[in-house]
């Protein structure tokens, strides 16, 4: 008898996860888009009525012909080019390792840049730096190809016309004598917030020299609110941290600290408290308040959906409530005169405060940095009363330059009083808030714009000046974490273009010696006492200067101050309905404020929660759409006050009602041709004053249906598996296996495999294990593995047709309590769940007994190896992975065009069809691309399958390595946890531990034997090597609605598996109540009985 | 009853035949082809920028092959020397030579020298020197007795079947890991290379990858 696994029906009630409404929904269009191997039209030629089959005849001709010419047949002659003179430290071959940083909102990121023969390729954390574990996230993974971008800004431009850095150099020197005899009057220097003392240094001679020069701060997802906050209440120079290790409760109030909003340090504070490793006890508490589902909410053990407008009331009630718990007067005092909106959970609410009450001086809140300083303020006066100072928050001396902000600069402006505008960072004419007019009302009134710019974009034109900017790999520089600790930025490549940094600047207008030295100036304040050289040499080495992290602050919150800025709030803003909604302007999981718009990567990359990839969306809430008769991709037109935007919707589930997002950073107008006619411009709807939430917006629909939102989302499907399990900490201490006993793995009986597998004989047999636990979803990982592994992209049309070569996909699940396949509902408050996919290394892989030309096949180590060269493109292996983790090349994405099109009238069709040109193009990947490739990996070619694996380029090289150490020794043991694949390395929050299982102290084997670790699809037999630790969540008992959390299949476990036998019986006839085995051995070899 | 057949059909079985034989003759050819030598280049010996004579600086003037080749024993790729290399020596030696005239220019111009590729493997298989030689691979076994050649041309095929040939037989070309740059090196009277390829297959702990990972990533 045939073995065939009847799959149990999805139970028909009970809580279950589901990936996007139209799964929730159910719909026949959905069904049949998830049974087909490749989501629709991705096994199809190209669009319309053009099948492959008739592509095929049409190309036959052209074949047959081109073949005629025979050139195919010698070896075109190739040349080895050593180098003329020799270069020191570098080895042709071997990847040399700088450390370096990269300058970010919050700090610098300490980075180690793996170079070959002088070009840079790939970046990772710098483990060395207290405090980092060698993680990173997407923006500096992505940020490598930023420094490759062909589109970047090449030339010196004077009035938009090319010109030398001579010349522009000359022009410096004439600012520099001018501003010396008129003491820098009308001079002002635009810059972004940055931790660079080295800058900074540098600032202050400007600031000696010149001291009518003005500096003004900008930063479109500012952070000048905190500052000014810090500033008015502790005084200035100081900097407040959070610190996560000792935080037991934390609740964020819109405060994406896991994403956009926090930093590295954090990630790993956070994640440290967040790991089970046997005991629960250090396991903290995250409580969410926030309007639409961040990577923070994600993570969240109680999650409320609210409106950001109501934040304010909220926190106001929420310190009224934790005054009362905690009788503090002061705090009572502050807030007693504001007049919130009624909070509309309150009993959630209090809940919470209690929680934080009972656990004063291990709770924090952390407040969304981009609220109002009177919010901001309100939220230091809750974590004072709750003693947070000190020991949940650092409170840290850290010296800056005080500048103005971009308001301030257009006032003055206005009031003519600048003449000379040095725009050295970001890109205004894009990013200023609209009600400002930047273009128009304010660079155009002043006579000499100078322009640092990366791209020639929006603010480029009418500058004198468009300079073109160094990346942060080209030029030296400095930075000092978010803690304090000195980094270096070490260049790894002179600048591609010959573009000058921000520093190079500013050290033309001091005076001062430039890159290099000035950096060694600053240094000697950091150096100690001893030999100069030597500590830089440590530094640079080390990437990092020991002790030389802030100094703790005596400051302590001056409460008195806090009731002014308190008061300073005015009115808050009442409920939202459907009449009076409200739009909230997050950055972008992607593009960040619009400077990665022409990354491929990132733009490929879906967005963490929506899943979305090239676009943004006005995000909503369904129950917001149907009151506004709105749905998926309906082109709609926002109106917020007199300002206008044409956006597409994007349902998200877990969104506030009436509450609407769109991210900043989409929709550029001057941009290279990875951006270009990407999203939709949020900077137009958005003012000075509402420059995070704008109230009073109407909606109206323009066209149902009226763009192409491409989310990657619905590619895979879970299909009613126990793929993702997860239970309560509670669950956990009941039974801490529990995660091994579910759905049909609850009585599993051995299984054998039909196919005889090579040995795995090897000594060193390779595994994986991906905690769901401390796994934010950041999709870091997948940003690196493109990176590792020359991933192409392959453009927005491609990810419609489901063809995205990600080797490694972020799955995220909504789950929901009341899921009804026949009468579907939606739960609007779904938790989010995310687990990390890419190949399982199958020890019986489906994938290899179905290739016919054996393209896929096991090593003795244990990998499922892909050989391209083998492939012919069945994609046979593909339909058989029940992972669905196979990637095809439809096209060659990375040597041919895909945007090259035609229109062409077919014989047999009527109108014109749309043919990618594909073969047809002129073949090569550009010049400037090719630096990034990874050299020891292969490039492929279209018509070739690929998945991970398992990073074996570094496998071998450790092997390779092992083995010239070991010469005549003979010894080849690994050292433990030598081998560290692309994602593990990546990973800020350790989530992806990858080792040999073969070694007992190795990390991985450790984590294998933990007890929440699951394999998936056990019952298949596959014998997957990667496995994965349960999610486990820590709900508080007392708050409303916690008993369905984090239960969504430990207590339906059993009850699936019984629906599972009975759904058996049924196929086999069988009486209900006799117990039939799983499918298992013996009837599997019943075959050989001559039944089936 | 009619002709069905016109006439020049009498002819059609022979044209088949003919026809079945030049395209079979063509197939037959082709794989012979592809089965010689000429198709993996054996023996290719493109014309160089400098007719650079490794028996004269080898075995004339008795350079290790490291002189030149310095990081054969740490990188993947063996390095081809850099002009300066070559300037060491010639800057005093030869140095009006006219065969130097490229290297001359080369150092005064700053241009590198383009030197013709002769051993080329598939850009997705990855050798690695450094792993061969420093677990007693000679030289000889992949480029031939380069210390006799006056110019040096591609002496094995390089193929892939002729890789698994030593990968699954490694005896037949270990030596004494001191005697690896050692061209000239045979076993010693009365020993055979086999005998002390499994010796040192023994000792060393050799076992080479025959699977696909092993050399294509």
């Amino acid at each position: 008898m045939k073995r065939i696994f009847h799959h149990p029906p999805e139970e028909a009630t009970g809580r279950r996860y589901w990936r996007g409404l139209e799964e929730l929904a159910d719909t026949p269009q959905f069904r049949e888009w998830l049974e087909r191997e490749f989501p629709e039209g991705a096994a199809e030629l190209q669009t319309d009525p053009v099948s492959r089959r008739n592509f095929l005849r049409l190309m036959g001709g052209s074949l047959a012909l081109a073949g005629v010419g025979l050139t195919g047949c010698h070896r075109p002659e190739t040349y080895i080019v050593p180098y003329t003179k020799s270069v020191e430290w570098l080895i042709p071959g071997k990847a040399v390792l700088y450390t370096t940083s990269m300058p970010r909102r919050f700090g610098g990121m300490p980075l180690i840049a793996t170079t070959f023969e002088g070009r840079p390729t790939k970046l990772e954390g710098n483990p060395l730096v207290p405090g980092y574990n060698g993680g990173t996230d997407v923006f500096a993974q992505a940020a490598i190809l930023n420094l490759y971008d062909p589109d970047r800004a090449r030339a010196f431009r004077e009035n938009g016309n090319e010109t030398t850095d001579q010349k522009c150099d000359a022009y410096l020197k004439k600012v520099r004598t001018e501003s010396q005899s008129t003491g820098g009057e009308g001079l002002a220097l635009l810059l972004d917030p940055q931790w660079s003392p080295t800058r900074d240094r540098v600032l202050n001679l400007i600031k000696q020299q010149f001291p009518k020069a003005q500096v003004y701060y900008d930063d479109p997802l500012g952070s000048e609110n905190i500052n000014s906050t810090v500033d008015a209440l502790f005084g200035a120079d100081v900097r407040l941290r959070p610190d996560f290790t000792e935080a037991d409760i934390i609740l964020s109030l819109d405060a994406d600290f896991l994403g956009l909003e926090g930093t590295l340090e954090e990630l790993k504070a956070f994640s440290d408290r967040r790991r089970v490793r046997g005991a629960v006890d250090k396991v903290n508490r995250l409580y969410s308040v926030e309007n639409r589902y961040t990577i923070t909410g994600g993570m969240a053990d109680h999650r409320l959906r609210y409106p950001a407008s109501a934040i304010p009331s909220f926190a106001a009630v929420l310190a009224q409530k934790i005054a009362e718990f905690t009788g503090d007067h002061t705090l009572a005092g502050i807030v007693g005169p504001l007049k919130p909106a009624p909070v509309t959970n309150d009993a959630w609410l209090t809940e919470c405060a209690k929680d934080l009450v009972a656990h004063k001086g291990k709770a924090i809140v952390v407040v969304g940095n981009r609220y109002p300083t009177s919010i901001q303020a309100l939220i230091h006066a809750i974590n004072d009363a709750l003693g947070a100072f000190g020991s949940t928050i650092r409170v840290l001396t850290a010296p800056r330059i005080h500048g103005g902000s971009i308001q301030d600069l257009a006032n003055d402006v206005k009031g003519g009083s600048i003449k000379r505008l040095f725009i050295l960072a970001s890109n205004q004419g894009f990013t200023a808030p609209d009600d400002l007019q930047w273009m128009e009302q304010v660079q155009k009134k002043v006579p000499e714009v100078i322009r640092l710019g990366y791209y020639e974009d929006e603010t480029a034109p009418g500058t004198l000046w468009q300079i073109p900017e160094a990346h942060f790999l080209e030029a030296w520089g400095d930075q000092r974490a978010p803690n304090g600790t000195y980094l270096p930025i070490q260049p790894m490549i002179l600048p591609l273009f010959g573009g000058w940094s921000q520093l190079d600047v500013l050290v033309k207008l001091a005076g001062a010696p430039a890159g290099l030295d000035a950096v060694r100036e600053t240094f000697k304040q950091f150096a100690g006492t001893g030999d100069f050289e030597e500590a830089w040499t440590a530094l640079l080495r080390r990437g990092y200067t020991p002790d030389s992290a802030y100094a703790a602050s005596q400051a302590r919150l001056g409460r008195d101050k806090v009731t002014t800025l308190v008061q300073a709030v005015g009115e808050l803003p009442g409920p939202v309905s459907a009449n009076a909604m409200e739009m909230v302007f997050p950055g972008d999981y992607k593009v960040e404020d619009g400077r990665y718009t022409n990354n491929g990567w990132l733009q490929e990359m879906p967005d963490p929660i929506t899943k979305l990839t090239w676009d943004n969306g006005v995000q909503m809430s369904t129950t917001t759409a149907k009151a506004l008769g709105l749905g998926e991709a309906d082109l709609i037109e926002v109106t917020i006050g007199d300002r206008k935007l044409t956006a597409a919707v994007l349902l998200s589930p877990g969104h506030a009602d009436y509450s609407l997002s769109l991210s900043l950073g989409y929709g550029r107008e001057r941009i290279g041709a990875v951006g270009q006619g990407t999203g939709f411009n949020a900077y137009r709807l958005r003012t000075t004053t509402a420059s995070y939430v704008a109230t009073g917006v109407k909606v109206r629909l323009l066209q149902a249906d009226g763009y192409k939102l491409n989310r990657t989302q619905l590619h895979h499907s879970m299909e009613g598996r126990a793929i993702i399990r997860e239970g309560t900490l509670e669950d956990f201490q009941r039974n801490p296996a529990f995660p091994k006993k579910m759905w049909t793995d609850a009585e599993l009986e051995p299984n054998i495999s039909l196919y005889s597998h090579p040995p795995l004989n090897a000594p060193n047999q390779w595994g994986m294990v991906i905690d769901l636990n401390t796994c934010i979803g950041c999709s870091a990982c997948l940003v690196a593995c493109q990176a590792e592994n020359n991933i192409p992209i392959v453009g927005k049309d491609q990810v419609e047709r489901g063809r995205e070569m990600h080797w490694m996909r972020i799955d995220r699940y909504f789950s929901s309590a009341d899921g009804d396949v026949s009468n579907p509902r939606l739960d609007e408050d779904p938790e989010m769940v995310v687990q990390p996919m890419a190949c399982q290394h199958c020890e019986n892989a489906p994938c290899e007994t179905v290739c016919p030309v054996n393209a896929t096949v096991h090593s003795e180590e244990g990998l499922n190896v892909m050989v391209y060269n083998r492939c012919i493109g069945t994609r046979y292996c593909s339909n058989n992975c029940p992972f669905k983790v196979r990637r095809f090349n439809f096209f060659n994405y990375n040597d041919r065009s895909i945007t090259d099109k035609i229109e062409h009238g077919l014989p047999g069709f009527e109108g014109k069809q749309t043919l990618i040109l594909g073969p047809l193009t002129p073949w090569g990947m550009d010049e400037i691309s090719k630096l990034q490739k990874n050299p020891n990996v292969t490039v492929r070619s279209r018509g070739v399958m690929e998945k991970c694996t398992y990073c074996v380029q570094r496998i071998e090289t450790a092997k390779i390595s092992q083995k010239i150490k070991a010469g005549v020794t003979g010894d080849l043991t690994l050292p433990t946890d030598t081998v560290r694949s692309a994602c593990q390395e990546v990973c800020p929050v350790e989530a992806i531990v990858f080792g040999d299982i073969n070694d007992p102290a190795s990390q991985v084997s450790r984590l294998r034997t933990a007890p929440q670790n699951y394999h998936l699809l056990e019952y298949l037999n596959v014998q997957t090597r990667t496995s994965y630790l349960a999610r486990l969540r820590n709900p508080n008992p007392r708050m409303p609605g916690s008993a369905k959390i984090g239960k969504i299949n430990t207590e339906h476990g059993g009850y699936q598996y019984q629906k599972f036998l009975e759904y058996e019986h049924e196929r086999a006839g069988a009486r209900v109540n006799e117990r039939v085995p799983m499918p298992s051995v013996e009837r599997a070899n019943d075959r050989t009985g001559g039944n089936g | 009853m009619a002709n069905f057949f016109p006439r020049w059909t009498n002819y059609l079985p022979l044209k088949i035949i003919f026809c079945l034989l030049v395209i079979g003759g063509a197939a037959s050819a082709a794989y012979w082809w592809y089965l010689t030598p000429e198709y993996m280049r054996q023996g290719y010996q493109p014309i160089q920028p400098v007719p650079f004579p490794h028996d004269i600086h080898v075995s004339q003037l008795g350079m290790d092959c490291r002189y030149c080749h310095s990081y054969v024993q740490v990188s993947s790729t063996s390095n081809v020397p850099t002009t300066q290399t070559c300037m060491n020596c010639h800057q005093q030696i030869q140095k009006d030579n006219p065969k130097l005239w490229a290297v001359k220019q080369s150092w005064e111009t700053g241009q590198p020298m383009h030197w013709v590729r002769i051993h080329q493997i598939p850009d997705f298989a990855y050798f690695n020197h450094a792993v061969h030689v420093n677990r007693g691979i000679s030289c000889i076994s992949c480029h031939g007795d380069v210390n006799h050649m006056g110019v040096v041309y591609q002496h094995e095929p390089l193929s892939m079947g002729w890789c698994l040939n030593c990968h699954r037989h490694p005896e037949t070309a270990l030596r004494p890991v001191n005697q690896v740059f050692n061209l000239d090196w045979k076993p010693d009277s009365g020993e055979t290379q086999q005998q002390i390829g499994t010796q040192l297959q023994k000792n060393w702990n050799i076992n080479p990858p025959q699977n696909c990972a092993g050399c294509h990533r």
